[in-house]
């Protein structure tokens, strides 16, 4: 019986001495891309521990809009790597949480989950980013609010609409907001712009949406704005 | 005390298979069926990526997502008039395209009646292929 405890107790040491074991230095990425990047990065590091080789099933991201690389599919004992998790912002705002999911045939830990989170800034707040007034009504203003960003300073906004058939007209209001007044001409016919806001100094463009509508549930018949990345005659007023 | 510890071991093991995020408020959900009987009150966002949309989508669906969001609201927006509701789907139940895109429909543009498809993409295949 004794002899039986201890090959038991042997056997358990050896596989955990013996055993392959992927380390990650960190499995949670902050980053903090600046207003102008187009991707963030994130570099996961790890290192096999453990006495045997690791290898990497799979890498996958949680959607489409990561992608996560790996150098190799077999980590020797003792070696070195990293996870190169890309996020591509595109037009996302604020906090965005992704994941990469990490499989290997390492029993102990088969599976972890790396996760990267990457805090947008925003130069711009625009509330709403869409106006509209449904046909017949009465043609009043409509106020959208821009709001600066806390870590930002924007003194003066350049609005322009990118239809003649909208006027704009833009009021500091303090405190880093400003308020954009939009005003069709009338409403009579089915009418769109897009407004294009800019924070002087900065290549950073911002859109808002003005429309007349038809009337409520009738099926639409589209009227697109003019497009919003390469405005066509920007006719409208611009401040 | 001894009783705990499987389900504690269980909640260590799987912590990372729980959704960091809350669930959508079930008035903000929308069913296959209750979207089909809305007819043609509805329009159909499809918030997956462009290539999986451009493979198959919900006939009629529009294409807006968070990569081009600025280019394709305008269009979306086109389309939309008081009174229609918007119906948003990706590609499975546990991807966050549909509701983020939901939500900035509703914060951003101030859009009321905007719904996530429960089940998403997936649910729309199974009950009408």
């Amino acid at each position: 019986m004794k002899t039986h405890i201890l090959a038991f107790t042997l056997s358990i040491s050896v596989c955990f001495a013996a055993r392959a074991e992927l380390k990650f230095d960190k499995t949670e990425l902050e980053l903090h891309p600046t207003p102008a990047d187009k991707q963030a990065v994130g570099h996961f590091t790890y290192q096999n521990t453990g006495k045997q080789p690791v290898h990497l099933k799979s890498v996958k991201a949680s959607c489409g809009c990561t992608t996560a690389q790996t150098q190799k599919d077999e980590v020797p004992p003792g070696e070195k790597g990293e996870i190169t998790a890309t996020f591509n912002i595109g037009d996302r705002t604020g906090t965005q949480v992704k994941t990469v999911t990490v499989e290997t045939d390492d029993a102990a830990n088969p599976r972890t989950v790396l996760t990267l989170k990457t805090i947008i800034p925003q130069l711009l707040e625009v509330t709403p980013t869409f106006v509209f007034w449904k046909q017949g009504e009465k043609p009043d203003p409509k106020a959208i609010t821009v709001k600066v960003g806390k870590e930002f300073t924007v003194n003066h906004i350049k609005v322009t609409s990118s239809s003649p058939d909208y006027q704009t007209k833009v009021e500091e209001t303090g405190k880093g907001e400003f308020k954009i007044d939009v005003q069709p001409k009338d409403t009579n016919s089915l009418t769109a712009s897009t407004l294009t806001i800019q924070p002087e100094d900065s290549q950073k463009v911002f859109y808002a949406t003005a429309r007349i509508t038809n009337a409520p549930t009738a099926p639409a018949a589209p009227v697109a704005p003019k497009g919003p990345v390469a405005p066509t005659t920007p006719a409208g007023q611009t401040h | 005390m001894l009783a705990l510890v499987p389900g504690m071991g269980e909640a260590v093991y799987f912590r990372h298979n729980i959704s960091w995020r809350s669930a959508i408020p079930p008035s903000e959900l929308a069913t296959v069926a209750q979207a089909r009987a809305w007819g043609e009150n509805v329009i159909w966002v499809d918030a997956r990526p462009e290539d999986e949309f451009a493979r198959d989508h919900v006939p009629g669906a529009l294409s807006l997502n968070e990569d081009r969001w600025n280019e394709l609201l305008p269009q979306f927006l086109a389309s939309w008039a008081p009174g229609r509701k918007i119906v948003v789907y990706c590609s499975s139940l546990s991807c966050n395209a549909s509701r983020e895109i939901a939500r900035r429909l509703r914060k951003e543009a101030q859009l009321p009646d905007v719904f996530v498809l429960e089940g998403g993409w997936e649910a729309w295949l199974k009950q009408n292929r």
